[in-house]
């Protein structure tokens, strides 16, 4: 047994923390440090930074914090000083020196921006202490062979990894507790242990198979009521983050209201309803987002919770696509300060506008360019649109992407809807078919008449290797030069 | 004058086939063949070998297998006692020229195929006096013609197919060669050893497959080398690029891509790789991908000797002009070495279509300015250049668009593309119809050879193995694999066999 041990037992030491604790939390922030590094948000935010923090607990605040000090540069000298507090609260060395390096950075004559070394040494022999402690205990249980016990052991050795930012040995020792589990809320509780290790290293693959774990484990119906929320906010999260908005709507959609105060160490219920909202706006048609959005009982209440968001979608669900995007625009900024939303800003914005400029476009058969500058580029309002204008470029891309079917008429102005002969254009695709499916089957045919006729192009003796080159091989002048 | 009395009446003998049975008239032939071989090698023939009436005697398309034999016997002394130099009277619009061209305009195509290798070396020698006299082209057309009269389905790959190709090549005489180009082969002659069900068949009759009587046992096809095989198709490539029928020549590039191998890739591979890319270029405006069945390891081989080209066609697709022009001169020695020059060009050329063809997606209308700004962000060209090529494309039809001259001089021309096709709806209907026609008869074509080839891989040993070793292991194995059941009485045959074992 104690084979295991050496790996997982031996205290981390601080350099690879640090490692741990850059790389894990900037790649669940931003994608990597360059991302994160890029984006900086000089306009004001709407949020205040007070009550927004107060809406979380654990270490997602720090996480938090610390990406609002980094990108905001109104917000950076609040954020940061918080942020260097909630570290010192805390039992991270990496975490705290990382925000007194950024504290430094932007403010060096800040009281908290020189590290506290003599808190750092203490804690550091805490922290050692008590894994020592930790170990010892886990050891002493699994001598005992008590089930419960060992389960707790690696449970609390887990915590306190957790606590001290070596997310990687508290991955391991909370996957140590599954032979222990007797029971299936055991198991759960394990499992949402490992999903907010997962999240906080912005390992979604992994967060996602424990949810699917979470969901066939047998558990309670009011267990499973209990954790639905939960699941489909940490499922909903992993979506999102890998760019399917469509499904991590559908998994926001459905956190029933239950959800409440319940997972402030991962999420707030605003912060569902603008995920579910941004998602469903980027992905959703008209009447979906009418049902299933905005008619949607048990999505309400988080609604409620962020108007403007209830507002843009009912703007665009009644073709007001100005608005809509006004609205959206207004708070960029704030969603720019979300851990969780800032790398995806840009691609749902542009989802969403691309799906307005492509729902604008329904009804006409001819549209002026002009009207819909007035829409989509209102800064453009005036002026004669040519080539040289960003909105006609934006829809020459949208037309070759082949996401607009229309043509640009630049004499009158005008987007004009392609006409399609549906028989010539059936026809030319099934010769097209035919055609490629004949050469398909003349090449494969050919290939087994060599095979059949022994011709294959023969190994290369073993003296060389790769190909080998035709001395004999007559050639000709090229035709078609002449 | 005996033996050209009885050559004579040999032959007579053979010239009413209709009251024969197919059996009959087969062992006559063979009978006969045997005959005057015999007696042309036995007798002292110096006086008929130079005899130049002898010939005279004969009918060549009636007595096919006598004239052919007499007229190779006759060349044959006549190129010992030149010793090495070709005779004159061999040469093009010589005696022996002139007889052989006749010969092969109108000779009877059941009797050639028991004299398959006189046949041959006959066709042999009449390219060497062709090539000897740089004139490809008398010898390529005599060729084509003996090809489709020999067999109108052309369906079996020989090495008479890789003259044409190769003559038609040197004489530039590309559209010479598409009678035979255009019928797709079907097969390759066999190996010997599985190819001995076709020997017991009766050479003379009506075959389904020309894959019956030509073969290494009738001498009509001779063995053909992985290279001869990669090469008649690299030819037929090129034959069709010269006539710019890119689709074509693609289909041609990827037989030769797509050749399996054990293990090394041909350089004639390569090339045909090299080209493959420029013509795909030309005719989709892409980078094509090889064929599906193309090995993976293959592939790899290819594009890691291929980089210029693939990095040429890439600058292609993005539509950057600037870099297109700027990989062109980067390599223009590797164009050079590899004689991809001219395609090289075709496709800098053809560029400007392109980017037309993906205007026109875009646009309805816009001015002429308005458009080289959008294909070329750097004004590079003069305008009236471009206004001219557009005007050249607009009337050749590649594109379906007007110009419109404004009336102000201050204006500029405006370019405005045709909505659908503008062709009259009657006139395009028949047009796909035919085009469905033809795909149609090339697919019935297809499947005869499919189902040919199929037979005959059924009957290969190395199947029957395998089917045999399948029945031990899994008794059922025939029905669940319903082409197998089809064979009842090979089924039959393995359960007596493994009832006695």
């Amino acid at each position: 047994m104690d084979t295991t041990l050496p790996d997982a037992f031996a205290p981390a030491p601080l350099s690879s923390s640090v490692g741990y604790g850059l790389n894990d939390t900037l790649a669940g922030a931003a994608g990597g440090e360059t991302t994160a590094s890029r984006i900086r948000v000089d306009e004001p935010p709407k949020l205040d930074l007070e009550p927004y923090i107060d809406n979380y607990t654990g270490r997602t605040r720090f996480h938090r914090l610390y990406l609002i000090g980094t990108t905001s540069t109104v917000l950076a000298v609040d954020a940061l000083k918080q942020a260097v507090a909630e570290a010192k609260s805390g039992k991270d060395i990496a975490l705290y020196e990382k925000a007194v390096r950024a504290l430094a950075e932007v403010a060096p004559d800040e009281e908290g921006a020189s590290l506290d070394s003599a808190w750092v040494q203490e804690i550091q022999k805490g922290v050692r202490s008590q894994t020592d402690r930790l170990e010892h205990e886990l050891r002493g249980y699994k001598n005992n062979l008590i089930k419960e016990s060992i389960r707790m052991g690696n449970e609390d050795l887990g915590n306190h990894y957790y606590e001290t930012g070596d997310l990687i040995a508290a991955s391991k020792a909370y996957t140590r507790m599954r032979e222990h589990c007797t029971t299936p809320s055991h198991v759960s509780s394990m499992l949402f242990k490992l999903i907010g290790v997962s999240i906080e290293r912005g390992d979604w693959l992994t967060a996602q198979s424990y949810v699917h774990r979470l969901r066939n484990a047998q558990s309670k119906p009011e267990d499973l009521a209990q954790n639905q929320p939960k699941m489909s906010v940490a499922l909903g999260l992993a979506q999102m983050s890998q760019g399917s908005y469509l499904e991590a709507a559908n998994s926001f959609l459905s956190v029933s209201a239950s959800l409440g105060d319940t997972y402030q160490d991962v999420i707030s219920p605003n912060d569902v309803a603008v995920y579910g909202g941004l998602c469903a706006l980027a992905s959703m048609d008209r009447t979906e987002l009418q049902l299933r959005v905005l008619d949607n009982t048990s999505f309400r209440p988080f609604l409620e919770l962020e108007p403007h968001i209830r507002r843009a979608i009912t703007f665009f669900c009644n073709s007001k696509f100005r608005p809509c995007i006004d609205i959206l625009e207004a708070y960029r900024a704030d969603y720019l300060l979300d851990i969780h939303l800032q790398p995806h800003v840009s691609a749902i914005y542009t989802q969403i506008r691309v799906k307005s400029i492509h729902q604008y476009l329904v009804p006409f058969s001819k549209a002026t360019l002009d009207s819909m500058a007035a829409t989509f580029a209102p800064n453009e309002v005036g002026q004669r649109i040519g080539l040289e204008s960003p909105f006609l470029q934006e829809l020459i891309r949208l037309v070759q992407d082949d996401v607009l079917d229309v043509r640009i008429d630049l004499e009158h102005g005008l987007l004009v809807r392609n006409q399609h002969d549906l028989r010539a254009e059936m026809q030319t695709e099934a010769l097209e078919q035919v055609k490629a499916f004949n050469e398909e089957l003349h090449w494969r045919m050919m290939a087994a008449a060599v095979v059949n006729a022994g011709l294959q192009v023969p190994a290369p003796p073993p003296a060389e290797r790769g190909w080998r080159p035709d001395s004999n091989d007559p050639r000709f002048p090229p035709p078609g030069s002449g | 004058m005996s033996i050209v009395t009885d050559l004579v009446a040999a032959s007579a003998a053979l010239r009413d086939p209709v009251s024969l049975s197919d059996e009959n008239y087969d062992r006559q032939l063979r009978d006969h063949t045997a005959y005057i071989r015999q007696l042309i090698s036995k007798r002292d023939l110096g006086s008929i070998a130079r005899d130049q009436e002898l010939l005279n005697h004969f009918d060549p398309s009636d007595d096919s297998i006598t004239y052919l034999l007499l007229l190779r016997l006759q060349i044959h002394t006549l190129q010992e006692t030149s010793g090495g130099v070709l005779p004159t009277e061999l040469l093009p619009f010589g005696r022996l020229w002139s007889q052989s061209a006749h010969y092969l305009e109108v000779f009877d195509r059941v009797q050639v195929r028991y004299i398959g290798h006189e046949w041959v070396q006959l066709i042999e020698s009449m390219v060497l006096a062709a090539q000897a006299t740089s004139k490809p082209l008398l010898a390529a057309r005599l060729i084509k013609d003996a090809l489709l009269r020999l067999d109108p389905s052309c369906a079996v790959l020989t090495s008479t197919h890789l003259l044409l190709a190769q003559l038609c090549l040197a004489a530039r005489a590309y559209t010479c060669a598409l009678p035979v180009l255009n019928k797709h082969i079907c097969h390759i002659p066999a190996l010997p050893s599985r190819a001995s069900s076709n020997s017991l068949s009766i050479r003379c009759a009506e075959h389904e497959s020309s894959q019956s009587f030509i073969n290494e046992t009738t001498g009509l096809a001779s063995k053909l080398s992985y290279r001869d095989y990669l090469r008649y198709f690299l030819y037929g490539g090129m034959i069709y690029m010269a006539l710019k029928e890119w689709r074509k020549a693609s289909h041609f590039l990827g037989i030769v891509i797509s050749m399996p191998t054990m293990g090394s890739v041909s350089m004639i591979m390569v090339e045909a790789y090299k080209k493959w890319i420029l013509v795909g270029l030309l005719d989709k405006g892409k980078l094509c991908s090889p064929p599906s069945i193309t090995a993976p390891q293959v592939i790899k081989t290819f594009q890691s000797l291929a980089k210029p080209y693939i990095s040429f066609a890439q600058a292609f697709e993005r539509g950057d002009m600037k870099r297109l022009e700027a990989e062109v001169d980067a390599a223009r020695d590797i164009w050079h070495l590899d004689n991809n020059t001219g395609l090289v060009w075709q496709v800098v050329n053809a560029y400007s279509t392109h980017s037309l063809i993906k205007a026109k997606k875009v646009f309805a209308a816009l001015t002429v300015a308005e458009l080289q700004s959008h294909t070329s962000p750097s004004p590079m060209d003069v305008n009236g250049a471009v206004k001219a090529n557009l005007a050249s494309l607009v009337v050749s039809n590649a594109i379906e668009a007007k110009l419109a001259q404004p009336q102000l001089y201050s204006k500029d021309t405006m370019l405005r593309f045709a909505d659908v096709s503008s062709l009259p709806e009657a006139s395009r209907e028949t047009k796909v119809q035919a085009q469905f026609e033809g795909e149609r008869q090339l697919l019935e074509a297809l499947f005869g050879g499919v189902e040919e080839n199929s037979n005959g891989l059924g009957l290969s040993e190395e199947f029957i193995d395998t089917i045999v070793k399948g029945q031990q292991a899994w008794p059922s194995a025939t029905v669940m694999n319903p082409s197998l059941g089809r064979d009842a009485g090979l089924e039959m045959d393995e359960d007596i066999m493994g009832d006695l074992s």
